[in-house]
């Protein structure tokens, strides 16, 4: 038997992505509810983020997104002492922060209730804590393409509690985790910024909130829908996102966005050009 | 069991007035050139104007009247064999058919088979020998029997890079696929890109999508049964072809003369081979390897024993391997009781694995599918007009849900199991082939089927036995919090269902030329594979019905109109079906399937509906042959809340499910030009598939985020999709070694470089800080060269 080979690689593979023009439909705005507060615990003095952005909803192709300054009103109340904080838009940029600073304590009860257009929006939430950074670097592998920058993060895990952890690593680049599968051991993995993603050399401030499993389950879904991973055949059937802010007067006209409250630890990182 | 049968067999001879002595003649019909056996042949008694087809052994047996008849024994692709017989007692006769040699006069579709097509009451049905496989056009040459069965009617696929297919409107996780009687879970390689069948091993491929057999259970939608060749057992014989991705080859021979025959093919690709050459540290490959011993004892008794293994392996610089694979092996034993009574024992076990390392978070993972399958089947030719099929089937499962562990001694990750489930699912079923008339013949039987869901380890309690919860403040569905572990023994039953399958069909002759059909088929199906994308992924697991997930239920109708035209130089087939299926799952917004270990607390059980109209014209004739396939259907679904007070999906109303495509053509032709060239073109046309495009933005937490209508799901639709195939065979006449068979085959797809949406994304460029939608699309145009040759 005589083996005939012979092979002639005409092998051009087009596969790609384009950018097209597709009609999308338009809705009625929503409000949104960017009310995303961290708590700072490693510096010293602690200091907190307590912003609360409201914004509007807007079409789809639209490149302005719309602020709502003060024809709303933004207050805070500590549910243990009835004691209320308000907040102010100082420069009708949408972000209200407190009158007087405040640094949310762990065991409280914080509800938030913003008034607008008549309605009254409502959610509750209580400080997570979290555990700290034992290490973060810059590593030197990479994952597909060999352009990536790596930093690697370790952590030690309670064991005592069902932990929720979000990582933040600029560029609005986030990463969430549950400790399902490392309770309460030394955990560590790498995060790896795209070429497009980063430009060296600069500094990135890394960040680790603990987040309760709603807001994980929440942050899960948005990421998927945002683009930072979008598109695809793999993609679960895109929904709209209802974060866990209500509206008492109208419970049909539900606003958008999250309240939460974290413990966050912060790491300030140079990463530079490796070989 | 032996009572019902003699009760049914005497309630049988009550119609039947003999005047005349009869008589059984029965047999194998053989491929002259290796004993393959041939599958659904045509013996035909033209004198008589009875016929019947052998079975998927080979084996055929029917009573006549006592004689001399013209008897003709064709398939396709084969010359047609004529004799004249006398019967005077029982006889026992075999064929040997010819392969049709490569003429312009070749006839490929003979008269007879195209008579007893139209009088049989089997409907919705085709049947594509690996021929007709191999000389249909496909992206990169390979040939494919799940890409060529896409160009059917009814039959659609997700589309190029997805696993799986769609038959009239169900998911494909509803087609119960089988090798050699073996169930296979994962029909593709690569993603989908590529079928597990070789096609130089496989004799035979039939896609029932309705109208299903009472021996055929477990799945909704379709049966896709494929039949390997037993190996030529005269001469030893090597087979192959080498092509841009992947190379095959086969061989075959006898182990004693006539006696006993082997098959080993295999089949791999090799890309990966060159990636090192190119400084790149990934690999993807994925190989098949089919093997098979036959030995025929005497004339009563054969023995099969066939073995498959596949696996597919893409690793991206180590820090990424997926790793995947069937394995099954098969012990079948044929056995004549009489020549009336024909039987196949099976024996089969099967293993499916799953495994996935990311180095770069320290994990590795392991999940699979093991199963151990009994059948015992019977074909029962009673009377010239009375066929029964019955038989047993047992089957045991192991559902290995997912493990995963630490890959390296640095990792945090801590060792953890999902619960192993356990299950078996028992069924006997009894049908008759019964001709009433010369004009009406009837099929009418049941499956009867039990499925055991077996103790586990740990099965979660809930608090008044509810895991999923609706929000009504927050208007959201959230999962529950298990307030309890159960342990239970394997031998204990958690959950036990019954389901009684009927199914029936009958066809009417109008004329010798043509037939209307009927059918109705009850099926049961206990396994679900869980998946909320739009096409299945590798990582999608199969869990059995049990305390909370109940087992989808099907009652599909069909009517079928079929037609001879010009005494078989063009033949049209059309058919109206509607299906309807119970207990259809669907997901809560954000349920993440990945490692779930409670399931049952991101479900909501629904309903789905598909119905729709099937056109298939077929010219059989001449040197321009083809057929054309129309398909106008819509497959939708419910999901509706439990009580009043719960919005379900899609506020309870019926959503596109995310296969329905409305129109789908395919029209594939062959033109043969001369002995050495041949020409094959497929056109297809498709409304695109359902999406879902956003209706506003926001920005949160600096993400951009997309704004969804939960009130319309899948009411969007990617572009309509289309392209055009062409291929060419060049089959050189003058051979430098007589023995050699050889052929080139020259195939350009997609000709016109359509940019096909695979799916549409919706994400902000950060450059221009604007929203744009990203069509990703698979394939353009791709020609290759492939270099078939046979020994």
């Amino acid at each position: 038997m005589k083996n005939i080979i012979l092979l002639i690689s005409l092998f051009i593979f087009f596969s790609c992505e384009e950018v097209i023009e597709i009609e999308v439909p338009s809705s009625e705005p929503k409000l949104i509810i960017d009310a995303i507060f961290e708590v700072y615990h490693n510096q010293t003095p602690v200091t907190a983020n307590t912003v609360v952005k409201l914004r509007e909803s807007t079409n789809y192709y639209d490149e302005e997104i719309p602020v709502i300054t003060n024809v709303a009103t933004v207050l805070l109340k500590d549910l243990t002492n009835d004691i209320d904080i308000i907040f102010e838009d100082n420069n009708s940029d949408g972000n209200f922060v407190p009158v007087n600073p405040f640094i949310p304590i762990e065991n409280v009860d914080y509800e938030l209730n913003v008034f607008y257009n008549e309605d009254l929006y409502q959610s509750q939430s209580k400080l997570v804590t979290t555990t700290e950074f034992s290490d973060v670097y810059q590593g030197n592998n990479t994952l597909f393409t060999g352009e990536e920058v790596e930093v690697n993060v370790s952590f030690i895990d309670d064991i005592n509690v069902e932990n929720y952890y979000l990582f933040d690593f600029s560029n609005n680049l986030f990463v969430p985790i549950e400790d399902r599968f490392f309770n309460g051991s030394t955990y560590n993995f790498s995060f790896f910024y795209q070429q497009d993603e980063i430009e060296l050399p600069t500094d990135v401030i890394i960040k680790m909130s603990g987040v309760t499993k709603e807001y994980l389950t929440y942050f899960n879904v948005l990421i998927s829908q945002s683009g930072q991973q979008a598109g695809g055949p793999f993609e679960t059937i895109p929904s709209s996102l209802l974060g866990n802010i209500i509206n008492t007067t109208n419970n049909e006209n539900f606003p958008l966005g999250y309240f939460h409250i974290s413990e966050t630890d912060t790491y300030n990182l140079s990463l530079v050009e490796l070989d | 069991m032996q009572k019902l049968i003699k009760i049914l067999l005497f309630f049988f001879f009550t119609f039947s007035i003999s005047a005349q002595e009869k008589h059984t003649i029965s047999g194998t019909v053989y491929d002259k050139r290796g004993n393959e056996t041939l599958i659904g042949a045509t013996i035909y008694f033209s004198d008589l104007n009875v016929g019947t087809t052998t079975n998927e052994y080979g084996f055929y047996s029917i009573t006549i009247l006592e004689g001399t008849h013209n008897v003709s024994v064709s398939y396709l692709g084969f010359s047609e064999e004529n004799r004249i017989i006398e019967l005077n007692n029982k006889t026992s006769l075999d064929f040997y058919l010819s392969e049709a040699s490569q003429t312009l006069d070749e006839v490929l579709i003979k008269t007879d088979i195209e008579k007893i097509n139209i009088k049989s009451t089997q409907m919705s049905t085709n049947t594509l020998t690996s021929k007709s496989i191999k000389q249909i056009p496909v992206v990169l040459g390979e040939s494919d029997i799940i890409k060529s069965i896409i160009l059917l009617p009814g039959v659609t696929s997700a589309g190029e890079g997805a696993s799986g297919f769609n038959v009239r409107g169900g998911s494909a996780d509803q087609n119960l696929i089988l090798l050699d009687e073996a169930i296979v879970f994962n029909s593709s390689h690569v993603f989908g890109f590529f079928s597990v069948f070789n096609p130089d091993v496989i004799k035979d491929v039939k896609l029932f999508k309705g109208g299903i057999p009472s021996k055929y259970g477990g799945r909704l939608s379709s049966v896709l049964d494929i039949y390997q060749k037993e190996g030529n057992n005269k001469d030893f014989k090597l087979t192959g072809g080498i092509g841009l991705i992947s190379s095959r080859i086969l061989a075959e021979g006898p182990l004693k003369k006539e006696k006993s025959s082997f098959l080993i093919g295999g089949r791999s690709s090799y890309a990966h081979l060159f990636l090192p050459l190119i400084d790149n540290n990934n690999e993807a490959y994925f190989y098949d390897l089919n093997t098979k011993v036959n030995y025929r004892v005497n004339k009563k008794n054969n023995v099969f024993l066939s073995a498959y293994f596949g696996k597919d392996v893409f690793g991206i610089n180590n820090s990424f391997i997926n790793k995947y694979g069937n394995a099954v092996t098969n012990l079948r034993w044929n056995h004549l009781f009489s020549d009336k009574l024909f039987s196949n024992l099976s024996l089969i076990y099967s293993d499916y694995f799953y495994g996935l390392i990311l180095d770069f978070v320290g994990f590795e993972w392991d999940s699979g599918i093991t199963n151990i399958n009994f059948k015992y089947d019977f074909n029962h030719f009673l009377k010239d007009d009375l066929k029964l099929s019955y038989g047993v089937n047992n089957i045991y499962t192991k559902f290995n849900a997912g493990e995963i562990f630490p890959n390296r001694e640095d990792s945090g990750i801590i060792p953890f199991k999902l619960t192993e489930k356990y299950a078996n699912e028992f069924a006997i079923y009894l049908e008759s082939d019964h001709d009433i008339s010369d004009k009406f013949s009837l099929k009418y039987g049941f499956r009867f089927s039990n499925f055991s869901r077996l103790g586990q380890d740990k099965l979660n309690t809930y608090e008044n036995d509810n895991p999923l919860i609706y929000n009504q403040q927050l208007q959201k569905y959230e999962p529950a919090t298990p307030n309890g572990v159960l342990s239970y023994e394997r031998s204990d039953i958690l959950k036990s269902f019954n389901n009684f399958e009927p199914r029936l069909s009958f066809s009417y002759l109008l004329n010798f030329d043509t037939s209307f059909k009927a059918s109705y088929n009850r099926m049961a199906q206990y396994l679900h594979l869980l998946s909320n994308t739009s096409s299945p992924t590798p990582l999608d697991i199969w869990v059995p019905s049990g305390t909370f997930i109940k087992p989808q239920i099907l009652d599909q109708y069909a009517v079928g109109y079929f037609k001879r035209i010009k005494d078989g130089d063009f033949s049209l087939e059309t058919e109206l079906f509607y299906k309807d299926v119970k207990n259809r799952i669907d997901y809560i917004n954000g349920a993440n399937l990945v490692a779930n270990n409670e399931i049952e607390t991101v479900i909501l059980n629904g309903k789905s509906r598909a119905y729709g109209l099937e056109f298939m014209l077929k010219k059989n004739e001449g040197k321009l042959r083809g057929w054309l396939a129309y398909t106008l259907s819509k497959s939708e679904q419910l999901t509706s809340g439990r009580n009043s007070s719960e919005p379900g999906i899609n506020n309870g109303n019926w959503y596109n499910t995310p296969y329905d495509k409305t129109h789908d053509l395919s029209i594939n032709t062959s033109y043969e030009l001369s002995t050495r060239w041949k020409f094959n073109s497929n056109f297809l046309l498709q409304t695109g598939q359902p999406t879902n495009y956003p209706v506003g933005q926001y920005e949160f937490q600096g993400l951009n985020v997309p704004i969804y209508n939960d009130n319309l799901r899948n009411t969007d639709r990617l572009p309509t999709y289309h392209r055009l195939d062409l291929s060419a065979t060049l089959t050189p006449t003058k051979n430098n070694y007589k023995d050699i068979q050889a052929e080139w085959v020259f195939g350009i797809y997609n000709i016109y470089n359509r940019k096909n949406a695979a799916s549409i994304a919706f994400s902000r460029n950060t450059e221009t800080s604007t929203n744009e939608a990203i069509k990703t699309s698979i394939f353009g145009i791709v020609p290759s060269i492939t270099y078939n040759f046979k020994f």
